[in-house]
This record gives C-alpha cells, structure tokens and sequence, in this order.
C-alpha cells in the first residue's frame, strides 16, 4: 500500500470574481438561508438544508430537487471553516438518511474528492477559487480523474478537440 | 492496487495515459498497427497490446482492407466518459453562475433581505 500513498493529482481549479465582499460570499457559503437559492446547478432547482452544522468536524445534510421532481441528497463534511477566506469540504452523494452512495457505473472514479474555497477580496470584488480534488487516489482513481478532464488540459492533449466537437454533434 | 478483473470498459480502458495518447493520436484516421508504431513510437507488441484492450471495449474497431487491417477511433465509446466528468465540473460551474446571480439578486434589493 505504501506506494499508492503518495498519488498526486493536479487538482481542477475553477475561478471566478463576484462584484460582492468576502464577507457576504462567505456567507452565501457557510449559511442554509443562503445556500438554499443558490446551490443547484440551474435555476427552477429547489434546495433544502435537512441539518446543517458548518464548523470543522460538522456534517450537513441537503436535498436538491430538479424540476422534473428528481431528488438527489447531497452529504457535506466540512474540515476547515475560517471566516472570511477558506471552506474546506468533502461532498458525497447519499441518501435521505445521510448514507452515503458510491456510484457503481464508474469503476475507477475517486471515492473521495476535496473541495476547497478560497476567497481574496480587491478593490470591492472577491475572487473565488474553487479547487477540486481526489483525496488519496488510487493509482486508477488519479489516472480516471486525469483522463475525464476537460477543463485542463493535463489529461487530454490538443488532439482532443476533433474528438469533442464530434461527441458534441452526437 | 491492481485489480484482479480482466473485464474492462470505456472508463479502465481509457485510465491508461498510454492508451489515451493512442486514441488521440488515432482520431479522425484511419491506421493500420505498422502506421500505429511508427506514429507512435513503440515498439509493435505494445500497440497491438493496448490496440486489442480498446477493441475489446469498442473505442477502436478493426476493419480488413486487403491484407491488412485498419483501426479506428470509435468515439462514441468514449461518451459516458466525458458525460460523467462533465456532469461534476458543470454542477459547479453552473452553481457558481447561480451564486453569482443571486448575489447581484440581493445586492439589488438593498439590504430588505431575510
């Protein structure tokens, strides 16, 4: 085991700058009166927090609804909350009861992933970078995580734009 | 950890940077294993080994021409793929569209929230 143990991956980084201060975007982060308009993928979801406890160590527990009616339950372990600048979590997908799911239709897929938030107020604006990663991978999981990525291009090189735009016209 | 199943499908085969680097340099041609070694690089045994994983799953398909057999990319195979990756970065790119709406929403609206 003691090989596997020290797998990097480059993490996938996603940034992007708010016209709103650090402090209100930590909030927008770390409050369910918050959280519930606005963490979903699209707008008409739904977002209920079902138990909330946001502090190093605190799990919450919330249901996105799409509006089709689809219901998925999303666990959140949250590791480092320091206000305003830094959210670290890791998020599993379960069930109503906070029973966490594993996705069998992905072999290979990391079993765990770490996102973290980080917050740089200037000039008024807050720059956010969300940075995701697997939590120690497997060999497999960190070459599966390389390989599905589209953002970077670390694990796909510049051939793959002929390939995307044909599975885009599918 | 290897596992110990020989069955593979689009996700393990493609888990390999080697058989990666083959799909992207085999897109939109079509090669026979010789024109795949000398793209490539590697030595035969090793094109055909990671040629016959990708088959087996249906990434490649292999036709006759003549003597010869030809290989392509199939690249539908490799769909779920980019579904499953997509569905990840899209759920947080498109949650972090949704945050930014919705702090110019309340913004707007002065301080009468809650």
């Amino acid at each position: 085991m003691g090989k596997d143990s020290e797998i990097k991956v480059e993490p996938t980084i996603f940034i992007r700058e708010f016209n709103a201060s650090r402090q209100l975007v930590f909030e927008a982060w770390t409050q369910p009166e918050h959280l519930k308009n606005w963490q979903f993928p699209f707008k008409g979801f739904k977002c209920e927090y079902h138990s909330v406890d946001i502090r190093p160590g605190g799990i919450s527990l919330h249901k996105m609804t799409a509006p089709n009616g689809f219901e998925m339950w999303l666990l959140t372990k949250y590791e480092e909350v320091i206000p305003p600048e830094c959210l670290i979590f890791r998020q599993y997908p379960s069930n109503e009861s906070g029973d966490i799911l594993t996705n069998p239709q992905m072999p290979g897929w990391p079993k765990e992933m770490r996102t973290t938030i980080k917050l740089e107020e200037a000039d008024g604006k807050t720059r956010l970078q969300l940075i995701w990663q697997p939590i120690n991978p497997t060999r497999e999981e960190a070459d599966v995580f390389e390989a599905s990525r589209s953002e970077h291009d670390k694990g796909w090189g510049g051939g793959l734009d002929q390939l995307v735009a044909y599975l885009e016209a599918l | 950890m290897a596992r110990t199943s020989t069955t593979f499908d689009a996700f393990n085969a493609i888990a390999e940077p080697k058989r990666r680097a083959l799909i992207e340099a085999m897109v939109g041609k079509e090669l026979t294993v010789n024109q795949t070694v000398e793209i490539m690089g590697w030595k035969q045994p090793m094109v055909s080994k990671h040629l016959s994983v990708l088959k087996q799953v249906g990434i490649v398909s292999e036709r006759k021409e003549g003597r010869y057999r030809v290989y392509r990319v199939n690249a539908a195979r490799l769909k779920p793929v980019q579904e499953w990756a997509a569905q990840f970065e899209q759920y947080w790119s498109n949650s972090l569209d949704c945050l930014e709406e919705y702090l110019k929403e309340i913004q707007s609206n002065g301080t009468n929230d809650g």
